[in-house]
């Protein structure tokens, strides 16, 4: 008799990869096998696929619902979700879609669709109460470059090669002009949102670089360097004022130096 | 095998509760005695989990898992179970369930309820991570008979046989899910009413009932998909009925997961499970005051 680990290797085998059902059907029994065995197969991509275009309708519009709903399901079945929480499932998605025979005419496809997925996890996402500017003044001048801010949890920094900004509010405006230039250019895009909503700025170089590197844990002094390293005339007090005034920041807080 | 003791609960239908009614619910207050969630629908989504927070302040509350997975030989989903016991800290729910299923397989989560063999060796690897999932959450899980389209030659003994040794083993409570033994019954051809006859009654804490869609099979016939995006059948309710009789009144769960409708739509349905309890132990209750 086959142990339960092999009979459940078979098993996932039939249903995610369509494969090895034969060796699993002498195990079964109820009405023809193979096809109630379809039943679980035809659920397994169903509801994934179905959870992908929901989760990327812009993909869609943008793509077309043929394209977006056979990449879909060709992405369930080679990249089966690794947890039960379904709203974290696709994050490779968009690497997924670039890489699929037809994507070379939208090669925005793949930063578009990393904008939607970011877009939809700000939007689940709860923001907490804001650090009052009056906290840094509470800190030595000379001690604030050692510390380290938290962010607001719905809060993302994005680059893309291509203004797909521009084009997911076309998206979100339902309109569909005539005709649309659409060329390359690098685009730096603070993406926050909370409870149902988000909103998308661009932010340049200097400030994009800044708060970036805070986003990752860089120390207020570290990320200030970085910045200027690709803007001379960045001004980091006002650029750290501006941040907190924004109210983006939730906590600030000095990393322990071990010796 | 601890002893643990399940909360009172009210013996009254309640409802699943989906995200497209969150808001709806956080605003209305609607008369509903109790929500089911699944715990997979908010853990990932804080939003969700701050509007379900809100409401539990109002309306108990059951946690249905879909993702814990205690029939994996593999091995449950611990980081899973890790997060559910955060939420059942949270928000101090009436009920935990999970189902006699599994849906992790080395690592990939496969969005079903897969069905098991019911072999000794299952019976061990299920008692083991049921024991696991009540220690880790420390109050009794409840196990729900799955819905089946197919089973094992392998099995070597009955799914109540399996449920009734599972209980005896580490003393868990079953959901009995009607609706799931009714298709079950159609789809592999087993006796109903015995099914029903044979579980352990003491066990049974909560009932479940959902719709199902008939789809014709190769050859005539058909099979009855477990789909949760309909109305309670005609002939479940009938058989709910005589579920009652032996089980007595228990909280009941209408389930609804697929073409969510309005939530007065489901609650109607609650209002008639309510119903038919009414009137399937009425005649019960008037011989044990004549007598």
């Amino acid at each position: 008799m086959p142990l339960l680990h092999d009979i459940q290797r078979r098993l996932r085998d039939a249903v995610v990869a369509e494969d090895a059902a034969g060796t699993l059907l002498p195990l079964l029994v109820g009405g023809n096998p193979g096809t109630r065995l379809g039943i679980h197969r035809h659920h397994y991509e169903a509801s994934l696929t179905r959870a992908l275009i929901d989760k990327f309708p812009a993909v869609s519009w943008l793509a077309g619902e043929r394209f977006a709903t056979s990449a879909a399901q060709a992405f369930v079945r080679a990249h089966p979700p690794a947890a039960p929480c379904i709203a974290e499932y696709g994050i490779d998605y968009p690497a997924f879609l670039a890489s699929r025979a037809g994507a070379e005419r939208l090669p925005y496809l793949y930063a578009f669709a990393e904008l939607e997925w970011h877009l939809g996890q700000v939007s689940i996402a709860v923001d907490r109460a804001p650090l009052p500017i009056e906290h840094l003044t509470s800190i030595e001048a000379d001690e604030l470059p050692d510390h380290r801010l938290s962010l607001q949890p719905g809060l993302r920094y994005f680059t893309a090669g291509w203004p797909v900004d521009e084009l997911i509010k076309q998206y979100l405006s339902s309109t569909t002009p005539e005709r649309y230039a659409f060329d390359p250019a690098e685009v730096r895009l603070e993406i926050s949102g909370a409870r149902g909503e988000f909103h998308i700025e661009r932010v340049d170089a200097g400030d994009f670089v800044f708060r970036s590197s805070i986003a990752v844990g860089a120390t207020i002094g570290t990320a200030a360097e970085c910045a200027l390293d690709v803007d001379a005339t960045f001004d980091p007090g006002n650029a750290l004022l501006r941040l907190v005034g924004a109210g983006l920041v939730i906590a600030i807080d000095k990393p322990e130096i071990n010796a | 095998m601890a002893s643990r003791r399940i909360r009172p609960m009210p013996s009254v239908s309640g409802v699943g509760l989906r995200l497209p009614h969150l808001t709806d619910v956080v605003a209305t207050r609607p008369s509903a005695a109790w929500f089911e969630i699944h715990p997979e629908n908010f853990l990932a989504n804080p939003h969700a989990a701050e509007l379900l927070v809100d409401i539990a302040r109002d309306y108990p509350i059951s946690v249905h898992s879909v993702g814990v997975s205690i029939g994996s030989a593999s091995g449950i989903d611990r980081p899973h179970l890790a997060r559910v016991r955060a939420l059942v800290d949270l928000i101090d729910p009436i009920l935990v369930s999970g189902h006699l299923a599994w849906s992790t397989h080395a690592g990939e989560y496969l969005n079903d309820l897969l069905p098991l063999p019911y072999t000794s060796e299952t019976l061990r690897i299920v008692s083991a991570h049921v024991d696991e999932v009540q220690d880790t959450l420390g109050r009794p899980y409840l196990i729900e008979n799955p819905s089946s389209y197919v089973g094992f030659s392998t099995s070597t003994m009955t799914e109540v046989e399996f449920l009734s040794e599972l209980v005896h083993r580490t003393g868990c409570r079953l959901l009995c899910d009607v609706s799931n033994i009714y298709l079950s019954a159609h789809n592999l051809g087993f006796d109903r009413d015995r099914y029903i006859s044979e579980l352990p009654v003491d066990a049974i804490a909560e009932l479940h009932l959902g719709g199902f869609t008939p789809e014709p099979e190769e050859g005539g016939g058909e099979v009855l998909i477990d789909t949760h995006g309909s109305c309670i059948a005609e002939p479940v309710w009938a058989f709910y009925a005589h579920a009652l009789e032996r089980f007595g009144r228990k909280p009941t769960l209408i389930e609804w997961d697929n073409d969510v409708p309005p939530l007065d739509v489901i609650l109607a349905e609650a209002a008639r499970a309510d119903a038919v309890a009414q009137g399937a132990l009425a005649p019960r209750q008037v011989h044990a005051l004549a007598s």
